[in-house]
């Protein structure tokens, strides 16, 4: 197991990418606490799956778009399991809509979740990380900051703000034994995706290489794998996983 | 209460984890960033090492200002700093030794009035030694 006595903190982790991310690190034998704003049948059944699999895990609610939320949660962590090793910083929302008609409301709920949380949670784990020379954070970006997909100026503004903090926090830590990566996921399979694929799921498959749809264990994979002691010296990279769907061929 | 001396080879202890420094190295004259190579993040890891090690809370700024002589508010005038900005070093930087680089004020040479002895001094101050 890549992750044994580690301990780890995934924001946004009871559904979709963020589920998946959990249960592959806590498979790897971390210790997972993962943060969810509103669904706790969820993460309640999450906590209970991993107990049957014999793996520990903290649900803690929280609107990681505040500032407080970030410090209490670490907090709450480190007095649980005195150490938090691993940061996968994966909490994301959309609100689509034409720039002409966007509302402030939805530019800003996606900018203060999507990007306000990385700065809240990366700046709460600095500390401890600094102080334990050793550290891996993980901020889940996506291939919408590439693209120019209509409707979502919002999220790609988000997700390469993420992808630009990325980079700088890398330089910041490195020296202290803290790595700093992000992974840039194609079209995934998860309910955020839903709408679009019922309309347009062929469409997309014919531009993707590997003709499928990503599936959240492909992310979760390569987040684990990021975490681990062997990615030591990746740091500051946006690693993308989309099946080849940006390669642009056909 | 710990004496000067205890003080001091705790602080010796953090540059050197911090900084990656000799031990031979970390004299009290020492100057942070010209001798002993300290950059941006490593006066973050010192004061959260100061603060674990000695259970005292530094402020922000405290410590390190920031802006110490900016050209333009009058604390100093084509790289040098002036009376006034000497001033305002004593009043935010009361532990350095204002009056060796009052001989030759550069701006460029601000930084180095952070000593290993300065933090001595300050953490001194902290624990109650100074009253």
């Amino acid at each position: 197991m890549k992750l044994a006595g580690k301990t780890a903190l995934v924001t946004g982790g009871s559904r979709g990418i963020g589920r998946a991310i959990v249960w592959a690190l806590a498979q790897e034998g971390a210790r997972v606490a993962f943060v969810y704003r509103s669904d706790s049948e969820a993460a309640e059944q999450l906590v209970k799956d991993l107990e049957l699999d014999q793996r520990e895990s903290m649900a803690i609610q929280a609107d990681v778009s505040e500032a407080d939320s970030a410090e209490r949660v670490v907090q709450q962590v480190q007095e649980a399991w005195e150490q938090i090793d691993i940061l996968v910083n994966n909490a994301g929302i959309v609100r689509d809509g034409l720039l002409a008609t966007m509302d402030t409301e939805q530019w800003q709920q996606v900018i203060d979740t999507n990007l306000g949380s990385v700065y809240h949670f990366s700046r709460a784990v600095t500390r401890p990380m600094m102080s334990q020379r050793h550290g891996r954070i993980i901020n889940i970006s996506s291939v919408a900051s590439h693209f120019g997909n209509p409707g979502q100026a919002n999220y790609a503004a988000s997700k390469g703000g993420i992808e630009g903090m990325t980079r700088c926090l890398a330089a910041e830590l490195g020296r202290r034994g803290i790595t700093v990566n992000a992974v840039a996921p194609g079209f995934i399979e998860t309910d955020m995706t839903e709408e679009i694929r019922n309309v347009a799921e062929k469409e997309i498959i014919k531009h993707v290489s590997c003709r499928r749809l990503g599936r959240p264990e492909d992310i979760a994979h390569a987040t684990a794998f990021l975490a681990s002691d062997e990615a030591s010296y990746i740091t500051g990279h946006v690693l993308v996983i989309d099946g080849g769907l940006t390669l642009g061929g056909l | 209460m710990p004496t000067h001396e205890e003080i001091l080879g705790q602080v010796q202890g953090i540059l050197v984890e911090a900084l990656g420094a000799d031990e031979d190295e970390v004299t009290p004259g020492a100057t942070l960033v010209s001798d002993l190579g300290a950059e941006s993040i490593d006066f973050l890891d010192i004061v959260f090492n100061l603060e674990k090690e000695f259970d005292i809370k530094i402020p922000r700024g405290e410590l390190f200002p920031e802006n110490l002589a900016a050209e333009g508010d009058g604390l100093a005038v084509d790289g040098v700093v002036t009376e006034e900005g000497l001033t305002k070093l004593r009043e935010k930087l009361p532990f350095a030794d204002i009056e060796a680089f009052a001989a030759d004020p550069q701006v460029a040479n601000i930084q180095d009035l952070f000593t290993v002895d300065m933090l001595v001094n300050f953490v001194s101050d902290k624990l109650g030694n100074g009253e």
